[in-house]
């Protein structure tokens, strides 16, 4: 049996490992939704903490949530660590913005966390966090005074770890059974994902969801990973993620099926699932803020259509991820319910539908309560 | 006298019509292992003899500027985690000037050849590189360069121009060689004997992460300020005697950082940071590698993140496979970022951003200048350079 699906023919293994979580869209268990809240706010200034603070109220409060908890913060700094969208900073175009990383601990230190790790990993180096803020241009110790016990971690390799911890995917995964992870992954009780609002040459859309793929270590999952081991410092993107080139260094996870598809849109949409479900987000706020349309590294990658710089100037929050990134993708002025082939997804699986038919969350935003700002209100059109 | 501006006479031109080639330009002496077979009161030739170099010069041989090509299928060469590799001469000259100084550095590279064809436009680079480090490439063309201006070809003739107002260029603006190089950094060698390649390639793979140094001999380090530095790397394979040893522990009481070889310092570190152990000494702290100093491209990266990028002299964004060259005038209140691209075609829009309040900010290219204005960024001034091909300088004024 052969199929056709997008621009490339499937064959019958290809289709059956495809089809394990209804690629055909088979019935999915009923995702969870809950609440998301939107706000306006113009600029990065006092106004970020303010608009943050409301929306955790319009969501339930996060007092339960991060009270005597140690808290993770998976923020986006992706990419090369000097590169720059012209001579805009990244802060503004791709990264999450420190304004909006420093409000969140704020008030995720006022709710009474015990520790909060601000995370990220580097694929180009193990320097601490903090190295990588005063590369990208930012003094950190905005962040680490933002609330008591806050400290950072680049987790793209062991880090202060002395070994790596593993994620272990409920079911077994899509691509991969389980993750080897830097320790912060697993030391924390709850975890925050800050991203950017911003479209992903590859995979149609960069959010909430797509921010946790940062968290796979570059020396694990990277192009200088070893084969009999993990390299003792990262370098390189996460290629055999994109790819399926390689599999993990010997006694890490290997992938389920290796004669699966090795396509991009195939792959990265369901290792970002299998990451998502390995170690589920607590909270996921989205910084649209500033940003830049079209893609998500200008020096590194060719883009769909014009970069622009533009200034939506929302935020975004929830606790379920996938309803959050659904809203931000309809303000976006994409169809959180398109699939492949339709925008933002011309060359990708939907990585929301493949969270939702995981059962993380709702996409359909007519099951979505939004609080604050409406959709229709925020609404800021990508491609107009 | 005027300062000698080589170039590589040709084997193939006998005739002495073709000095008319090198008239109106920079160029005043001819240069070879051999001399043409004319003689000429108006280019005198100069031998290039190492064992023998002309007087006031020094001579090295030097690489061809640029980012190293693949050589193989596979790929390009890279540095040891994976960035493109730079063939570059900044530490050739810098290092020539520091243990012989007084000399002017001629760098006697040419065109890779072989089977490579050598576009005639990337003749500038070598010139740009070694003038913005005080020194002359002994300018030389290649066979297809050669043939081309024979034969008066548009290409060749315009990237000859451009070769020789890169001179003019330079020529124009010497005050700059002794400009003295801004730094957060210093580092002691004696630059020779055990820890000669460690050395070596700590100043060559230095600018990569635009890491600023400045270089001292061991001779000259008990008797050199180290006023402005924040830290002071010991390279040498053995720890630190005498006169230096003082001098150093008193940088390290005064509040700053010496990085020195094992066994500089006895008992337990008090903190471990990129595979140092630290020891507090006075108001400041010595730091000794964990294990020992094997890898120049990882003691380069292990230096830079015990200093800090904090005080890194200069920020740098979108420039790839570029070089920063931060000197300031002794005399006034100028400084001066010169910037050398190795890779072909130009860099993204460069962003270069400073800590010191510099009040103007002028954009220097080989063919224009202008004012531009900075803005102020969360770690000091950023300064919009735009893209650079070949080279460019910006000149700050406080």
């Amino acid at each position: 049996m052969r199929g056709e699906i997008s621009s490339r023919l499937w064959n019958r293994r290809e289709l059956l490992a495809g089809g394990a979580i209804g690629l055909f869209g088979a019935a999915a268990t009923a995702a969870p939704s809950a609440k998301v809240a939107v706000a306006r706010c113009a600029a990065y200034d006092a106004g970020v903490l303010a608009a943050l603070r409301t929306m955790f109220d319009q969501i339930g409060g996060i007092g339960p949530l991060a009270a005597g908890k140690t808290v993770a913060v998976k923020i986006n700094m992706s990419g090369p660590v000097r590169a720059r969208t012209g001579y805009r900073p990244a802060w503004y175009t791709h990264w999450s913005h420190p304004a909006v990383i420093g409000a969140a601990v704020h008030l995720i230190g006022e709710a009474g966390a015990s520790r909060i790790r601000i995370v990220e990993s580097s694929s180009y180096d193990d320097h601490p966090l903090e190295e990588n803020f005063l590369l990208g241009g930012w003094e950190p110790d905005d962040l680490l005074k933002a609330a008591r016990n806050v400290e950072m971690e680049n987790t793209s390799f062991l880090g202060k770890g002395k070994r790596y911890s593993q994620l272990k995917v409920p079911g077994g995964g899509l691509i991969y059974p389980a993750f080897d992870v830097n320790h912060s992954y697993v030391d924390c009780d709850v975890l925050v994902s800050i991203a950017k609002l911003k479209e992903h040459c590859n995979t149609g859309v960069s959010l909430s969801l797509k921010n946790m793929v940062g968290a796979a270590p570059g020396a694990v999952y990277g192009d200088a990973a070893g084969y009999d081991a993990p390299a003792l410092r990262p370098f390189g993107a996460l290629t055999m993620f994109h790819t399926g080139s390689r599999q993990p260094p010997e006694g890490t996870p290997a992938e389920k099926d290796p004669n699966s598809p090795r396509e991009y849109g195939h792959r990265v949409p369901r290792i970002t699932v299998d990451i998502v479900r390995s170690r589920p987000i607590d909270l996921a706020i989205i910084d649209g803020i500033e940003t830049q349309t079209a893609m998500e590294t200008a020096a590194e990658q060719p883009a769909k259509g014009p970069v622009r710089m533009v200034r939506p100037g929302i935020l975004v929050a929830g606790r379920n991820p996938v309803c959050t990134d659904a809203v931000a993708m309809a303000i976006m002025g994409f169809d959180p319910m398109a699939d492949r082939g339709a925008a933002p997804f011309e060359t990708s699986d939907s990585t929301l539908r493949l969270a939702e038919e995981a059962g993380i969350g709702s996409r359909d935003t007519r099951t979505i309560e939004v609080a604050g700002v409406t959709i229709r209100e925020a609404r800021f059109p990508f491609r107009a | 006298m005027a300062e000698l501006i080589p170039f590589r006479w040709p084997a193939e031109w006998k005739d002495v019509s073709k000095l008319d080639l090198l008239r109106g330009t920079p160029i005043n002496c001819l240069a070879g292992e051999t001399a043409p077979p004319f003689t000429s009161a108006d280019f005198p030739f100069v031998k290039l003899d190492p064992e023998h170099p002309p007087k006031g010069v020094t001579l090295r041989e030097g690489v061809w500027p640029r980012v190293a090509p693949a050589t193989k299928k596979e790929g390009a060469p890279a540095g040891p985690t994976g960035d493109a590799w730079v063939d570059s001469n900044a530490w050739v000259v810098r290092l020539a000037h520091l243990m012989e100084p007084g000399t002017t550095v001629w760098l006697t590279e040419q065109a890779p050849g072989g089977n490579e064809v050598t576009s005639m436009d990337s003749f500038v680079k070598p010139i740009a590189e070694a003038e913005a480090f005080g020194a002359h490439w002994v300018i030389a063309l290649d066979r297809i360069f050669r043939e081309e201006l024979e034969q008066s070809s548009e290409a060749a003739v315009r990237s000859w121009r451009r070769m020789m107002s890169t001179l003019k260029f330079f020529a124009g603006r010497r005050d700059w060689r002794s400009w003295e190089p801004v730094a957060a950094l210093a580092i002691v060698s004696s630059f020779e004997g055990d820890g000669k390649l460690m050395s070596e390639e700590f100043l060559n793979l230095a600018p990569r992460r635009h890491l600023a140094y400045r270089a001292i001999r061991l001779a000259d380090g008990p008797a050199t300020s180290f006023e402005g530095m924040k830290a002071v790397l010991y390279l040498e394979p053995e720890p630190p005697q005498g006169e230096m040893r003082t001098k150093l522990f008193d940088f390290a009481r005064g509040g700053g950082l010496v990085i020195a070889p094992k066994g500089t310092v006895t008992g337990s570190a008090v903190e471990r940071k990129a595979e140092h152990g630290l020891w507090p000494v006075g108001n400041g702290r010595v730091a000794m590698p964990l294990g020992g100093w094997d890898d120049p491209f990882l003691l380069v990266a292990q230096v830079h993140l015990l200093l800090g990028h904090r005080d890194d002299v200069v920020r740098v964004w979108n420039a790839g496979s570029t070089d920063t060259y931060f000197v300031a005038s002794k005399t006034d209140r100028k400084a001066l970022v010169h910037l050398i691209p190795y890779a072909d075609g130009s860099t993204q829009p460069i962003t270069l951003g400073f800590r010191e309040p510099y009040r103007s900010a002028r954009i220097i290219r080989l063919d224009a200048e202008k004012v531009v204005k900075s803005s102020k960024g969360p770690l000091g001034m950023e300064i919009p350079v735009g893209e650079v091909a070949d080279y460019a300088a910006v000149l700050l004024e406080l």
